[in-house]
């Protein structure tokens, strides 16, 4: 049925007119899924590799600085317009400029451009005129931007010993004096010093002029990082774009998620998978043993297994439904009720958490996990299972010793299977416990040390509330792909993964089935 | 041409020899056996004699097979089985409620027709069923494994690479291996399923001299299709036909003089 | 020499009582578990019920409010969902459950208009043209596709393919126009290649070698578009529609929902349509092949056929998933809950009001419940569709069995 690659063109019967639309349906659903990939790829990464600033002049005289982001057609058919984002919002309250492409005179891209990010405001861009430092000092030119560099590398650092006084030295002591504990003296001498990191950074500010010719102010404490992109080898932008993506995946959101990094939401969808496989591997391998290896084969048992497969292919909003139902507000209910009594009408079980949200994904890929292991069982030949009892082995014995350890790639594979299908599921999370943003990771040094009970980030959620429900869309939409490239890469590897055991699997058993 | 007829009985109801309790191993009385409502074995009667080759032959589905596996209880493992007749091994039922089935089974131990070693290491294949029963030092369960390579005649094959996988063996050493693997655990019966069909001549003659070297200590059952083999190796033979005992005797008798014209017509190939 | 002293009756004991305990806690364990799972339907039910037999203070639903028209409503009202307004207040509740079906029927329909043909054509082509370098490969890929999260789909598809479409209406439609002519182009120009070329473009590998193709065709259309638009709808397509038709174009609309999800839904139904075909046993098609059938006849005549089964549960699995898929319609439909046989237009799905409604809805009041009966319909209607779907596949299987193929 399949000749040999090239036979065809020895057959003078032409093939029928159907044979190119189904291969064209081959190439568009592969051209379909490459573009998908190629654009996350493109706009995913492309986002930390620091983009020129152009200075535009219009027709009019007035200047623009700003990175160029689009360019689309006008409606009528009237030229196209470029969309710039020319920061300073504290300026106008804009942070893009529409410019229609008929309408600019000249674009430059002198090096002198200085980009700021900023912890508020977003960034601004223009040139660097005046630096005054702490000590009062005024610098400028080229003496001021090497004066910025320093003073921001020794902010960093200052900002640093902060944080880690701060988490690991003052934090645990508040809330052990929260819960009754005596007052520690080492408490008094860390906030001293935690005033003191904070005076050292204060001071100092620098002046832009912006290329509409206005000044803007910032206080150099404001500033995370400055970069004059026009002035940067491509040496110089690796590395930025290196240090770009490490703080996207390092570093916690910031504007109300449309900026900053992803760090807790990779941390929420590992935790959560991980306690999801924790949970979902011993229940999915008992349920298989039982339905393969115990259950009498009847009629019931058969009608079980559709419904088990069913069960996989049914809604995962439905799931959801099912562990706010049951998980949140019916099992989560009661648990407040007779543990957490002091803390209600707050809940602490009775609404959404990192458990529950666990536990309903559990259920969800209960399904996937039965079938992959029980298609493993069912694949190993009656003859080893007789091998095993022939040599007086109880059937527990033969299950544990060479049944299960045999069945184990396809056990491994459905697992696999189910944290990928987890990791990317968001619907059900919507409804048992997932947080737009949760400024605590549910692990911290604190007792019971993992607080199932928390709210948690999920790269998926993640995905959905910046692109949807953030203020600025348009300034999410670079870390929206960056995130869902992330997402999607972490899936693609879970998959091939189980790709390759499978692979792995069925060779070997082919090796079984030759002799 | 002139019309001989025969005088043999072309059934007559199982006359066969009997062995006194002492010298039998297993007695099988009045078994019957269906699955479902498809019988497979009909009121079946006979003795297993102890250190002695028995082989049963017949043609394919007349449930001969079957007998063999009802003798270590493997038809448990089918629920649909339905068994009458007792059947008794050193003189004690086996299905009775008492009896430790995984002990029975290591007792009457069973070799299969396809070769089926564990995916594991030639070593650890034969040390299975020893760290089953447990209560073996290290030293002598090497020992025990040596001891049943080598009457498996397997040993000088393997002894330089006992930890490459079992899988890596040819079909024939894969089937001595269970044979090892079998004899390791100490049984009093072997239950051979066709052990050689799925195997070349070569190696089928080493299993062969190897059953004859195994009934100095073991009682051995064979099932075999291929009556050269069956004449070859057994001191006694039992000829089955649709789950019925046709007739059994003395292996040379049986092929020589077989009393009954259907046992004729089978051993020299005139079945219909 | 083996140690045939019989091992200490302790240890026997003991290895009988483990394998007993084990035997009784596997079994009860999954059965625990596979109880755990169908509870979901009976839970589903549980909670649904006092929606319509109230015990206490909740207030009933009439099952008319749910399905039948708003009495002496305008047309405008007539079936409308606004459960947050209405519910509990002295206005008749609002709270039909039919635009929500409507749009979740329309939403699968288009995806599945879109992923069938696609889905169908590449199982045809990968089972019984492809190269088995290729199909061995292209299998897994479609797999990934398949695993494809459907947030970062809809995201693309509402936030990037929206506003495409909506500013290149016009490129959309010359594409959809150009497409099946531009495949059949490229079967013809083949067939004129000098055999060489032929050999070294094969059949077999199409799947591959037409991607540029294809991208010619996109490109063709792109170019196109302004004459097209000019040609036939008067230079501007999107009034042309709003004027002549009476469409009106909304930027996240049913068709970019179709787009999206038969993009998902496409995987899945290949993957088994691909099984169903491929299981046909080869002796039939040899059959029909000897008898000088071309492929392509042999596959309409004696393959398709053969394989119809198992293609439908293809389909009928396709569209249990379109119908539950829940963040696609949630983020490429604007989740109007309008009925409308606009394509352009937004809708709304029961999954999709769902995961908005439900963390506000807060437990026990009829509105959850109402939620609640959404849940279940989805549940009853993808149980009963994959379970459709999974008899006449096994049936397929048997039928193959005894018909002992030399597959």
């Amino acid at each position: 049925m399949r000749p040999v690659p090239g036979s065809r063109a020895r057959l003078p019967r032409g093939e029928g007119p159907g044979d190119w639309l189904a291969a064209g349906s081959v190439a568009l659903s592969l051209l379909a899924l490459l573009a998908l990939l190629a654009l996350l790829a493109v706009r995913g990464l492309g986002h930390f590799w620091p983009a020129p600033v152009a200075l535009v002049t219009l027709d009019d005289g007035r200047q623009l600085a700003g990175e160029r982001v689009r360019e689309v057609p006008l409606p009528e058919g009237e030229g196209h317009e470029r969309l710039y984002r020319t920061g300073n919002r504290d300026l106008d309250g804009a942070r893009w400029a529409w410019v229609a492409v008929s309408a600019i005179a000249a674009v430059s891209h002198p090096p002198d451009l200085v980009v700021l990010e900023r912890r508020r405001w977003g960034e601004a861009i223009g040139r660097l005129t005046v630096l005054e430092s702490a000590t009062g000092e005024r610098l400028e030119g080229e003496a001021a931007w090497a004066a910025l560099e320093a003073r921001l590398a020794e902010l960093a650092s200052l900002r640093r010993a902060r944080d880690t006084l701060r988490d690991e030295v003052i934090l645990p002591r508040v809330r052990a004096l929260a819960e009754g504990a005596g007052v520690d003296p080492e408490l008094a001498a860390a906030n001293a010093r935690l005033r003191e990191l904070q005076a050292a950074m204060e001071g100092g500010r620098l002046t832009l002029a912006t290329a509409e010719g206005e000044r803007l102010v910032v206080a150099l404490e404001q500033i995370l990082r400055a970069r004059r992109p026009n002035a940067m080898s491509s040496l110089d932008k690796l590395a930025a774009w290196g240090e770009g993506v490490w703080r996207f995946l390092s570093e916690g959101p910031r504007a109300a998620n449309t900026a900053g990094g992803v760090w807790p939401a990779i941390f929420g969808t590992v935790l959560m998978v991980m306690l999801m496989s924790l949970l979902v591997t011993p229940f999915g391998v008992l349920a298989a043993i039982y339905l393969n290896e115990v259950a009498h084969q009847g009629r019931l048992t058969r009608l079980v297994r559709i419904a088990v497969r069913n069960l996989a292919g049914v809604p995962s909003i439905v799931y959801g439904v099912f562990g706010l139902g049951v998980f949140v507000y019916g099992i989560g209910g009661t648990l407040d009720e007779w543990f957490f009594d002091a803390t209600l009408p707050s809940p602490t079980f009775g609404t959404g958490g990192l458990l529950w949200a666990s536990l309903t994904l559990a259920l969800l890929t209960l399904p996937v996990v039965i079938v992959a292991t029980e298609e493993g069982l069912a694949r190993i030949p009656d003859q080893q299972r007789e091998g095993a009892l022939a040599l007086g082995a109880t059937r527990l014995e033969m299950l544990t010793r060479v049944v299960l350890p045999m069945a184990a790639p396809a056990m491994l594979t459905g697992v696999i299977l189910a944290v990928a299908r987890a990791a990317g599921e968001v619907a059900p999370l919507m409804l048992v416990g997932v947080a737009k943003l949760a400024p605590q990771v549910p692990v911290d040094g604190d007792f019971p040390f993992l607080h199932l009970d928390r709210k948690f980030m999920h790269l998926g959620y993640h995905i959905f509330d910046a692109a949807f429900h953030g203020g600025d869309v348009q300034a999410a939409m670079p870390l929206v792909y960056a995130t869902a490239l992330l997402l999607v890469l972490v899936i693609l590897v879970l998959n091939l993964t189980a790709i390759f055991l499978r692979h792995h699997l069925s060779m070997r058993h082919g090796a079984l089935t030759r002799r | 041409m002139p019309f001989v007829q025969d005088q043999r009985p072309s059934s007559d109801p199982a006359a066969v020899i009997d062995f006194s309790p002492e010298a039998s191993s297993l007695a099988i009385r009045g078994l019957s056996l269906a699955y479902g409502d498809k019988p497979a074995l009909r009121n079946l009667t006979l003795r297993i004699p102890r250190h002695r080759v028995t082989a049963f032959i017949g043609p394919s589905g007349c449930g001969k097979s079957t007998l063999l596996r009802v003798l270590n209880r493997l038809h448990d493992l089918n629920d649909e089985v339905v068994r009458t007749g007792e059947v008794l091994f050193e003189g004690e039922e086996i299905h009775a409620p008492g009896v430790a089935v995984a002990e029975l089974r290591r007792r009457v131990g069973m070799v299969f027709q396809a070769p089926n070693p564990f995916p594991m290491s030639i070593h650890d294949n034969v040390a299975f069923g020893l760290r089953l029963q447990g209560g073996l030092s290290k030293r002598k369960r090497d020992d025990i494994i040596e001891w049943a390579l080598r009457s498996a005649a397997l040993w000088d094959e393997v002894k330089d690479r006992l930890r490459a996988s079992a899988w890596s063996l040819s079909g024939g050493q894969q089937q001595r291996l269970v044979i090892a693997r079998t004899l390791a655990v100490g049984p009093e019966v072997l239950l051979l399923d066709e052990p050689a069909s799925a195997l070349d001549p070569i190696s089928t003659l080493k299993i062969e001299e190897l059953i004859g070297n195994l009934k100095s200590h073991l009682t051995l059952v064979l099932v075999t299709h291929n009556m050269q083999q069956a004449a070859r190796v057994s001191d006694y033979t039992a000829f089955l036909q649709d789950g019925e005992l046709v007739e059994y005797g003395p292996t040379d008798t049986l092929f020589t003089h077989p009393r009954l014209r259907r046992t004729e017509n089978y051993i020299t190939g005139r079945m219909a | 020499m083996p140690d045939s002293s019989s091992p200490p009756s302790v240890r026997r004991r003991l290895r009988q009582g483990r394998d007993r305990l084990a035997t009784v806690l596997v079994t009860a364990g999954g059965i625990g578990v596979i109880a755990a799972l169908l509870a979901i339907g009976v839970f589903l039910v549980v909670e649904v019920v006092p929606l319509f037999w109230p015990s206490g203070a909740t207030q009933a639903v009439s099952p008319q409010a749910l399905w039948l028209p708003l009495e002496g409503a305008d047309d405008s009202v007539r079936f409308r969902w606004d459960p947050t307004a209405t519910l509990g207040t002295d206005e008749p509740a609002r709270i039909s459950l039919v635009p929500l079906a409507w749009g979740t029927l329309e939403a699968a329909a288009w995806a599945l208009l879109i992923a069938v043909p696609l889905a169908l054509g590449a199982a045809a082509h990968s089972a019984l043209y492809m190269s088995p370098r290729l199909r061995s490969r292209l299998k897994p890929t479609l797999e990934l596709m398949e695993a494809l999260p459907g947030v970062v789909i809809g995201f693309v598809a509402g936030l990037v393919l929206a506003p495409w479409v909506e500013r290149h209406l016009a490129d959309v439609l010359a594409m959809l126009v150009l497409l099946v002519p531009g495949l059949l182009l490229a079967g013809g120009l083949w067939s004129r290649l000098p055999p060489r070329l032929q050999q070294a473009l094969p059949l077999g590998w199409a799947g591959l070698w037409l991607l540029p193709w294809l991208l010619l065709l996109l490109a063709a259309s792109h170019a196109l578009s302004p004459w097209l638009e000019a040609w036939a709808f008067g230079g501007d397509l999107r009034r042309w529609l709003e004027v002549h038709l009476g469409l009106d174009v909304a930027v996240r609309n049913a068709m970019i929902v179709g787009m999206a999800m038969g993009f998902a839904v496409m995987p899945s139904v290949y993957a088994l349509a691909e099984d169903a075909l491929s299981s046909v046993p080869r002796s039939l098609a040899e059959g029909a092949q000897a008898l000088g059938a071309t492929r392509w006849q042999t596959l309409w005549r004696v393959v398709l056929p053969a394989a119809s089964p198992g293609i439908f549960s293809a389909v009928m699995i396709g569209a249990g998933r379109a119908v539950g898929e829940t963040m696609i319609v949630l983020m490429a439909s604007g989740n109007t809950a309008l009925m409308t046989w606009n394509p352009l237009d937004g809708l709304r799905s029961l999954a999709a009001t769902i995961a908005i409604e439900l963390p506000e809805a807060g437990p026990e009041g009829p509105h959850y419940r109402l939620l609640l009966l959404a849940a279940l319909l989805l549940f009853i209607f993808t149980f009963l569709v994959n379970t459709l779907a999974e008899l006449v596949r096994s049936r397929l299987r048997r039928r193959y069995r005894r018909l002992g193929g030399g597959a």
